[in-house]
């Protein structure tokens, strides 16, 4: 790899966003909204927004918890002393940071001011105990970071030091698990707190039926001054994606959390509704077991990536909702390499015969490929990719399985390819790059069994090298090698995609596919 | 009269116990194995593909789906039999009985509502069609019901939405509204899809029964005593009719009660279908045993009442062992 400049794109998105972190921190007292989306009018009080969701929040433990169904109740409850933008970009938000020249201790100053939803001050020692629960319950999004201590090193500081570099720090704790709330829970077990929470975000549980709908107050203690706009905010358990687009259509729900990519284009033409489409940090992949004697041949990999037309795939399928994926990190990715030319194996039929010749099959062989039900879109693609490999003599099977039975199968590694999606939690390529290509992690390189000794360097270096350069040339140089090698082949850049009522404003959706609801209004006049 | 109609009551006690726990029991032992036939950690559901498996291990121990097969359905039995309880949802940790008696009254409110419609769309139909036999409502009544069943109940319901809900506005898309009257109009649509189901056997089972009726030696007798048409068809051949009808109504129930189960996901209703399809998908052992079992028992209820109905319908059917009663 040679070629490193970062991509344009890129370079102004991180000046954008930069401008926005600015103008959010200086624009809370003077009460200007940075109105990202570009909405001219004026943000008004008032009101109660109906979001409709396909799952009901079950568990508010955000130690506990992973699935988007909880995950984007919770951040509603709870916040972490850094954030994101919607570009992804590493924000103070509950605390100011500065970090030691040698990347070891990070101290955070609280704002000032700041205060949970029952009115009670935010202290350092909420700040120690809620970090470290988090690190004692381990949980599904651990912190992984080598944190060495946990310091009150002044009346609204925290100090944490860590035992060694660790560059992916501020962007890990930047997740919705690290959210701070009261010491000792406030008083209350563990149990009775998660029922009723107490944080600094801006809603409050009101009512909330663990099998259906969540209701919310506004937390008039918020530390954005003035918001948020919306008294109220209600999450709609719909468990029908075509009843939840039929109900926003008839103005009975303002916002809805899912629009199928088939229906982007009809929501969007759609009078009354908004479709609002933004960039991920999801990846859909074909994945290859590498145990399976087939596809521990790299020729075979290399023969189907060369057989698959993304492109195409990527325009049937996803109904030009979604980015062609050259690399494994998607564009919104600190380092991601899709701009770069010549990475990706090209479509083309006849290298990939030659692929095959070269391998342990030349005359191909019969394979099963392996995917979940209920997702027409994964459906359609599996058919596809059964057409393209019949031109190079390889037969697909495909078994289409319940979720529940799906991810039994290859949690056990009984599966020879599957369709499924990487998802990154953090803006940091490290997430993605340890889940998906770390040998001795516990997902074996996404259940790949993939191991390439310079890849597992090459990762551990990405994580102490600062943010930079040579940190940018580490990463390329990882999803080159995944891409000369396929352990997966990344299909698509799936978008956010969610719609609104034409009454709702400033529908700010995150990455991770979370809404910020506490900058959004209700026009009172439609 | 009363007095036979109490030993009905009691009969219909006693015959209601002998069917029901034994099908309990029967229900109990066969979801609670089958589910555990079918692979699918509920942890893995709960935690999500990104779980380590050490946290996933913690949570199958503190949900107890680490111990012996035969001590979970020990557990689960004994907790039934005392209780009167299925359980905790693994994933929410409410008690399923509570879960499924706050969903239970929005499902029976369709079953009902549909059983009404149903009637009131069949029993017109089935009289006009029986009144004039090979005419032109009869061969409409006869082919309608026909294409009706051919269509699929998600496919009726969602045809409703579009044209009642979408189009004309009538009814709410889904959900089921709060505040006076909301929960009759928004039940509307899902009631009447499942009723547009149920009617066409009703129909078809009621003219038959109308025109053997009509036919009998009684009627030409009414006829010939100048009774008016009417008072014999409100008198005495819908009276007679009915029970053949009655009968296939409670059969049913099942129908009724796995129609309303799928209605429920197309119009967006947070009923018993919902929370069953959702806990089967998150393979909530406790609540998809729970709803399992209380549809088996509501079934066996119905169909003993209705069967004791019958019996006070008409006297014949009183007749059981021992000859007469």
């Amino acid at each position: 790899m040679t070629h490193l400049p970062a991509p344009r794109r890129r370079r102004f998105a991180l000046a954008a966003s930069v401008l926005a972190a600015a103008l959010l921190l200086s624009g809370c007292a003077s009460g200007t909204d940075p109105a990202p989306s570009g909405d001219a009018a004026k943000p008004v009080s008032g009101g109660t927004l109906t979001f409709g969701r396909v799952a009901a929040v079950n568990n508010l433990d955000l130690n506990q918890q992973i699935t988007a169904n909880n995950a984007f109740a919770i951040d509603k409850i709870f916040e972490p002393l850094v954030s994101f933008d919607e570009n992804g970009k590493i924000i103070p938000w509950l605390a100011d940071y500065t970090v030691s020249d040698d990347g070891l201790s990070y101290v955070f100053k609280l704002r000032d001011g700041l205060k949970f939803s029952n009115g009670k001050a935010v202290t350092p020692k909420d700040v120690d105990f809620s970090l470290s629960r988090h690190l004692e319950v381990e949980g599904p999004l651990p912190l992984s970071a080598p944190i060495e201590s946990i310091a009150e090193t002044g009346e609204h500081e925290v100090t944490i030091t860590l035992s060694e570099k660790y560059t992916p720090f501020l962007s890990e704790l930047a997740g919705f698990s690290n959210g701070i709330f009261p010491a000792d829970f406030g008083g209350k077990s563990e149990k009775e707190f998660f029922k009723n929470p107490i944080g600094t975000g801006p809603f409050v549980v009101d009512k909330w039926d663990p099998n259906g709908d969540i209701s919310f107050v506004r937390n008039t203690h918020y530390w954005q001054k003035g918001k948020p706009y919306l008294d109220g905010l209600v999450y709609k358990f719909i468990a029908d994606d075509t009843q939840l687009q039929q109900q926003l259509a008839a103005g009975q729900i303002d916002a809805i959390d899912t629009v199928p990519a088939a229906n982007a284009a009809a929501v969007d033409s759609a009078a009354n509704t908004v479709l609002s489409k933004t960039e991920s940090w999801s990846t859909e992949q074909v994945f290859f077991n590498t145990q399976r004697k087939e596809f521990a041949d790299e020729h075979v990999r290399r023969a189907i990536a060369h057989a698959l037309d993304r492109k195409g795939i990527t325009a049937a399928t996803s109904f030009d909702t979604a980015e062609v994926a050259n690399v494994l990190l998607p564009p919104s990715i600190l380092y991601s390499a899709n701009d770069e030319k010549g990475i990706a194996l090209s479509y083309d039929i006849s290298a990939a015969k030659k692929e095959l010749a070269a391998s342990a099959f030349p005359n191909g062989f019969t394979i099963t490929l392996l995917l979940a039900s209920g997702n027409s879109q994964r459906a359609q693609i599996a058919q596809i990719v059964q057409e393209s490999l019949a031109k190079i003599g390889i037969t697909v099977k495909i078994e289409q399985l319940d979720i529940a039975v799906f991810r039994e199968r290859f949690f056990a590694y009984d599966f020879d390819f599957m369709l499924n999606s990487g998802q990154s939690d953090a803006p940091d390529p490290n997430g993605f790059i340890t889940f998906q290509a770390d040998p001795d992690g516990f997902s074996k390189s996404y259940w790949t069994h993939y191991s390439n000794d310079e890849v597992t360097k090459l990762m551990l270096e990405g994580r102490t090298t600062p943010d930079g350069p040579e940190r940018e040339a580490i990463y390329l140089k990882i999803q080159q090698i995944l891409a000369d090698q396929v352990p997966y082949i990344p299909l698509f850049f799936p978008s956010n995609l969610k719609a609104t009522t034409d009454k709702v404003h400033d529908f700010v959706v995150l990455p991770n596919g979370s809404v910020r609801f506490q900058d959004a209004w209700l026009d009172a006049k439609k | 009269m009363v007095k036979q109609a109490v030993a009905t009551v009691a009969r219909v006690t006693g015959r209601l116990l002998a069917r029901v726990l034994p099908v309990m029991l029967g229900v109990v032992v066969a979801v609670f194995f089958l589910l555990r036939l079918v692979p699918g950690d509920p942890a893995r559901m709960i935690l999500g593909e990104r779980a380590t498996p050490e946290s996933i291990a913690a949570l199958q121990e503190q949900l107890g789906l680490n111990l012996p097969l035969w001590q979970q359905f020990w557990d689960f039995l004994t907790q039934l039999v005392t209780q009167f309880d299925t359980g905790d949802s693994l994933v929410t940790g409410t008690s399923s009985r509570l879960l499924i008696a706050e969903r239970a009254p929005v499902s029976l409110g369709i079953v009902v509502f549909a059983v009404v419609l149903a009637i009131l769309i069949a029993v017109p139909l089935a009289v006009a069609a029986a009144r004039n036999r090979d005419g032109w409502a009869d061969h409409v009544v006869r082919i309608l019901p026909t294409v009706g069943m051919g269509m699929p109940l998600f496919w009726i319901g969602l045809l409703l939405i579009i044209v009642f809900a979408v189009q004309l506005h009538w009814f709410p898309v889904g959900g089921v509204g709060s505040g006076p009257g909301e929960p009759l109009r928004s039940l509307f649509l899902p009631a009447l899809a499942v009723a547009l189901g149920l009617a066409p056997p009703l129909i078809r089972s009621l003219r038959a029964q109308l025109i053997e009726v009509f036919e009998a030696d009684f009627v030409t007798t009414f006829r010939a005593a100048r009774v008016p048409e009417r008072r014999i068809l409100g008198r005495h051949v819908l009276r007679n009719a009915v029970l053949p009808t009655l009968t296939l109504l409670s059969v049913s129930t099942a129908y009724l009660i796995g129609g309303t189960l799928v209605v429920e996901k197309v119009f967006g209703i947070n009923g018993l279908g919902t929370l069953l399809f959702q806990s089967i998908g998150s393979r909530d052992f406790p609540v998809v045993q729970g709803v399992a079992l209380y549809c088996a028992i509501l079934v066996v209820i119905v169909t003993t009442v209705a069967g004791a109905l019958a019996a006070l319908l008409d006297p014949r059917l009183r007749t059981t062992k021992g000859g007469r009663s």
